[in-house]
């Protein structure tokens, strides 16, 4: 395999970035299109379709990956092809154990452009194993001759420019009995792209489209004329009034009388007569091989060939045990490209973006022009005669508010380009959810409801992993084996829903199983006994807080079910990654019911609306999404319970926290004389941050603190005020989650050892 | 030792560079009344100390949070971060730019920027001769020939992984 | 100062940008002048751009969904404007059988996929100085720039 310059530098890295882009976009088809595969190889459906879709892919990726040099990629490509090849011409079947070799090869396809990126390492082992694979299945031969097609009166030119794929698409349809014909159209080249999908959406009900031929001179430069052919059982009348219209002509192609003609090329080609109906056996040189697929054995740990035979030649059927999961012992590792811990987010940043939204951001454009020039106008009245001051303090603030109202249109213009829908996350995790199901040998069923609300693309990024751990988690504890949930009276397939809704200003996910649920006394037990909780303090835990225990870091529920993939499962990480999105985590079980994760995240990241505040003479921003009201401090109302704080509020009790002291500032110069409390809340729980001062409300641009400072709880980023003065942006989520949860701060600083 | 000595010309140590081997640009600068050295491939930029954000609850090294262009740099300050004594801001501070290809660009307080000097290996002595237990964050001794400078050269990465 | 005007047909985005970064070049630029690439991303999209030549090489790959490459080579060589311009199939290996078509067709050379800058200048230096010397004066665009 040749390696290609790589188009460092040379090809400029606008085009490597292209690359990246073009890449990941590919690959996410990819997993769509396998699991359309697999619903159709469920349903018996047909698929040939589909599976030249995916060979397209493979085919692109590899021209792609060799182009930029990146060589395993192109390699994997390669065999990957191979197959897909021998697929798409009737070589090989469709199994489920082969779709499964498939998977796993789009995920490998995502380490490899991560690797490629700098993002992740090089799989090695995992493509050296996947090519083995791959090499194993292939069945490379050439197909049969032509045959069957020079039985028709077609061009005789027809077949010299037909590729492989086309050829063997019309000879398969013509020995299924399919009947040939003509469709000739003239289209302007203006509108040709619209015209064509017209013509195809109105073909593709009635049969197949081999191919397109441009006939004609080309002398004219405004039209093109082509002549379609399409393979359908339909009769022509039944064609001719599905697919009418001014320029287009249909005809049949006619089957030539009496004995066919002798087939154009030589030794392996069906016997003259009419054409059987035929299986791919009738045409290929051998008889086609069909692969099976085991059910996923556990102990072995490669993909191996087994003892009694060797692939290719006719008669044998090898059977090759693609090993989904693998071994068992040592956390985590899985058979190769399975049960990693992979990522799964995009390696790009990239968005694809509705044009309308563009078109509504240029007329906005539009309106800000011409205020500008009403200003332009304003500014040389004022510049001119004596006018009337105030006539012209009106204008200008009538100018201001318009302007205002444009901004905000723009800006919110903006932020809709950046958002995408949650379906982006939830097409990856389909994918996950049949690996992982098949790797335990559970069915579970992943239903998925509200995949077009949007999100922010980069919330989208960073949520696709905290969800995927969370199925995992479901998968492995929640959903018990077949049996056991005949025996409980449950269906035998588990069911995962995955639902997604707009609630004012956020986003509410939710992950649903109709597994065994959570035990909270088991959990309990099972918290003290590995020191995350005293007996002590487990007694005063409410329900809630019991089950909120699964997110402690090293916490994990080996004791309390069956766990298989050997280890904990990383609730506390996901809580980490919402917490830093703005976000919370709510869990709620019923033990035998199932169990229910409820993510709460603000819909944007960029732009938000804040509320300044001082806090010991420092400006501080509280987002006003989370604010339920601010109110003066009457510190006459506040009394200690329990080392806490807390403010009684119209007859109400409201927990508070002096953010002062929390933040370790000394207080400003001056006797306080007054202080107020932002009354603080997310999902359900509420806190009252006691501040200096309100200075005002603002929208500003939140940009997140870096990687130097992970470490530090209770901020969401930080925002430039002008003249380069910052501003904190407090994470009203995590505060409250310190500050209402003393249990776990005084464990997490202790895990951090004692710095809080 | 006068850390504070130059060579006599720049002109010759460039005129030399041409001679010599491949040479290594550093950056030196004060801190603490000692002459530090850093790759100066390594420092994306140097800017007079803009209004520093302090960052409650932070590590004790990290002085706050500054805005460059719109984008938010960590500022550590090496003193604190090499337990060194403190002082105070003058005209002469800086704050340098490190990129050492983490991802991430940290602001390093100075007390103030001196030179690029071209060092050839034979100019190096690498860390191991000052004998004990050496800070990771120390990467040799640079002593530029024709002057009686001695740079401590320092290792960026550890200093960035660390914060 | 002689601007050589090149049509790529392909229907991956980074393909075409690759391509078109390393025609572009000015390492392939001779002292006689540089190459204008123009990008088709389907065998419609060529047919669009085809009137806009002339053109002094067409590089075209040939597997592509509804008009693939062949059926564009064998329009491209009846045509009368174009039927004498330098073309080159970029495709992969495993296709002989197209490219053996392909070539049959009338297509000047092929270079397989996936190939390095320098082969792709190769391939493109011999076949536009080929043109050169064969070509009369140029006829002006048909359909504008």
């Amino acid at each position: 395999m040749v390696e290609g310059g790589g188009g460092r530098g040379e090809g400029g890295d606008k085009a490597r970035d292209e690359f990246f882009s073009e890449a990941q976009e590919l690959i996410d088809g990819l997993g769509r299109d396998l699991l359309g595969l697999d619903e159709a190889l469920k349903k018996g459906e047909p698929e040939a379709e589909l599976i030249n879709d995916v060979f397209r892919a493979v085919h692109t990726l590899k021209g792609l990956s060799g182009l930029f040099g990146a060589t395993r990629m192109a390699g994997l490509s390669h065999e990957l092809e191979d197959v897909l090849d021998d697929l798409r011409l009737g070589r090989i079947e469709l199994t489920s154990g082969v779709l499964d070799l498939l998977f796993q090869a789009v995920s490998l396809y995502g380490r490899l452009l991560s690797a490629e990126t700098g993002a992740g390492s090089e799989p090695a082992q995992d493509v050296e194993q996947m090519l083995l694979a791959l090499g194993q299945m292939s069945q490379r031969r050439r197909g049969g001759g032509a045959g069957v097609v020079s039985q028709y009166e077609l061009d005789p030119g027809l077949l010299g420019v037909l590729t492989e794929y086309e050829e063997h698409r019309l000879r398969t349809n013509i020995q299924q009995g399919l009947n040939l014909y003509r469709i000739r159209v003239r289209f302007s080249l203006a509108t040709i792209d619209s015209a064509l999908d017209d013509l195809k959406a109105k073909a593709r009900p009635h049969g197949e489209i081999i191919t397109y031929l441009p006939t004609g001179s080309g002398a004219d430069i405004d039209t093109i004329e082509l002549e379609v052919l399409i393979a359908s059982r339909a009769t022509l009348e039944m064609l001719r009034t599905a697919i009418a219209g001014p320029n287009v002509a249909i005809e049949g192609v006619r089957r030539r009388s009496g004995p066919s003609a002798p087939p154009a090329v030589a030794a392996t080609t069906p016997p003259p007569g009419e054409p059987r109906p035929a299986t791919a056996e009738s045409f290929a040189s051998t008889p086609s091989v069909s692969l099976t697929g085991a059910p996923p054995a556990r102990e072995t740990s490669s993909f191996r060939a087994p003892e009694e035979g060797e692939e290719g030649r006719a008669g044998h059927a090898p059977s090759i045990v693609p090993v989904a999961s693998g071994r068992s012992a040592g956390p985590g590792a899985a058979g190769p490209a399975a049960g990693k811990e992979l990522s799964l987010r995009s390696v790009t940043q990239t968005v694809r973006v509705d044009i309308r939204k563009l078109d509504r951001l240029m007329t906005i454009v539009g309106e800000l022009a011409i205020v500008r020039t009403a200003m332009a106008n304003l500014t040389d009245r004022v510049r001119g005669r004596a006018t009337d001051a105030r006539e012209l303090a009106i204008e200008l603030a009538r100018l201001s508010r318009t302007f205002e109202r444009h901004l905000a249109q723009m800006q919110s213009g903006i932020l809709e380009v950046r958002m995408v829908p949650l379906g982006q996350a939830f097409d990856k995790l389909a994918r996950v959810v049949r690996q992982i199901s098949r790797e335990h040998g559970r069915d579970v069923n992943l239903v998925v409801t509200g995949a077009e609300t949007e999100i922010d693309k980069l919330i989208v990024e960073e949520l696709s992993d905290p969800l995927m751990h969370m199925i995992r988690n479901a998968i492995d504890h929640g959903i018990e084996p077949k049996d056991e949930r005949l025996r409980v009276g449950k269906p035998p397939v588990g069911t995962i829903a995955l639902n997604a809704f707009q609630k004012g200003n956020h986003v509410v996910i939710e992950v649903e199983d109709d597994g065994r649920g959570m035990d909270p006394r088991a959990l309990l037990a099972a918290a003290v006994r590995r020191g995350v909780v005293t007996a002590d303090e487990s007694k005063d835990l409410t329900a809630r807080e019991v089950l909120a225990l699964v997110f402690m870091p090293g916490f994990t529920t080996k004791e309390v079910a069956t766990d298989l993939s050997g280890r904990g499962v990383g609730l506390d990480v996901v809580r980490t990654n919402i917490g830093k999105l703005g976000g919370i985590v709510d869990i709620a079980s019923d033990i035998g019911i199932g169990t229910k994760m409820t993510i709460t995240l603000p819909i944007t990241l960029a732009i938000i609306n804040v509320l300044l505040v001082e806090i010991g003479a420092r400006l501080f921003a509280v987002p006003l999404a989370n604010v339920e009201e601010a109110i003066a401090l009457d510190e006459t109302q506040v009394r200690t319970i329990e080392s806490r704080e807390v403010l009684t509020v119209r007859g109400a009790s409201l927990p508070i926290c002096r953010l002062a002291r929390l933040f370790g500032l000394a207080p400003a110069a001056r006797e306080r004389s007054r202080a107020f409390v932002v009354i603080a809340q997310v999902g359900n729980r509420r806190l009252g941050f006691v501040v200096d001062e309100l200075v005002g409300q603002q929208d500003i641009v939140i940009k997140p603190l870096g990687k130097s400072l992970r470490t530090v709880r209770g901020f969401a980023g930080a925002t430039e005020l002008g003249d380069q003065r910052v501003a904190l942006v407090i994470d009203v989520a995590a505060l409250i989650e310190e500050v209402l949860m003393p249990g776990e701060t005084r464990f997490l600083a202790a895990a951090e050892g004692g710095r809080a | 030792m006068s850390p504070l000595a130059r060579p006599k010309s720049e002109k010759r140590a460039v005129r030399r560079a041409g001679e010599a081997g491949r040479r290594v640009e550093y950056l030196s600068f004060v801190l603490a009344g000692e002459m530090y050295a850093v790759q100066i491939a390594h420092v994306a930029e140097i800017l007079r100390p803009p209004p520093i954000t302090e960052v409650p609850r932070a590590p004790s090294t990290v002085l706050g949070v500054i805005s460059v262009r719109g984008k938010l740099v960590t500022v550590v300050d090496l003193r604190r971060r090499f337990r060194l004594p403190e002082a105070s801001f003058d005209r002469k501070t800086r704050v340098l730019l490190a990129d050492v290809g983490t991802g991430e660009q940290i602001g390093l307080l100075v007390d103030e920027v001196q030179q690029v000097w071209r060092l050839a290996a034979q100019e190096i002595e690498q860390s191991n001769v000052l004998g004990g237990e050496q800070p990771a964050h120390i990467a040799g001794i640079g002593r530029p020939s024709g002057g009686a400078a001695i740079l401590i050269l320092l290792d960026l990465r550890p200093i960035l992984e660390s914060t | 100062m002689l601007v050589r005007r090149v049509l790529v047909v392909e229907d991956s985005t980074s393909a075409r940008a690759f391509v078109r970064a390393v025609l572009e070049s000015p390492e392939f630029a001779g002292p006689q002048g540089g190459c204008e690439v123009v990008e088709a991303s389907s065998g419609f999209d060529a047919m669009r751009l085809l009137p806009r030549g002339p053109w002094d090489l067409i590089v075209t790959d040939i597997n592509m969904t509804d008009i693939n490459g062949l059926e564009l080579i064998r329009f491209i060589r009846k045509s009368e404007h174009h039927r004498g311009t330098p073309l080159v199939i970029i495709s992969s290996l495993r296709a002989e059988q197209d490219v053996e078509r392909g070539l049959a067709l009338g297509a000047d050379a092929y270079l397989p996929k996936p190939f390095t800058p320098e082969q792709l200048r190769g391939a493109c230096a011999r076949l536009l100085v080929g043109a050169r010397e064969a070509a009369g004066p140029s006829e002006p665009p048909a359909g504008g720039p």
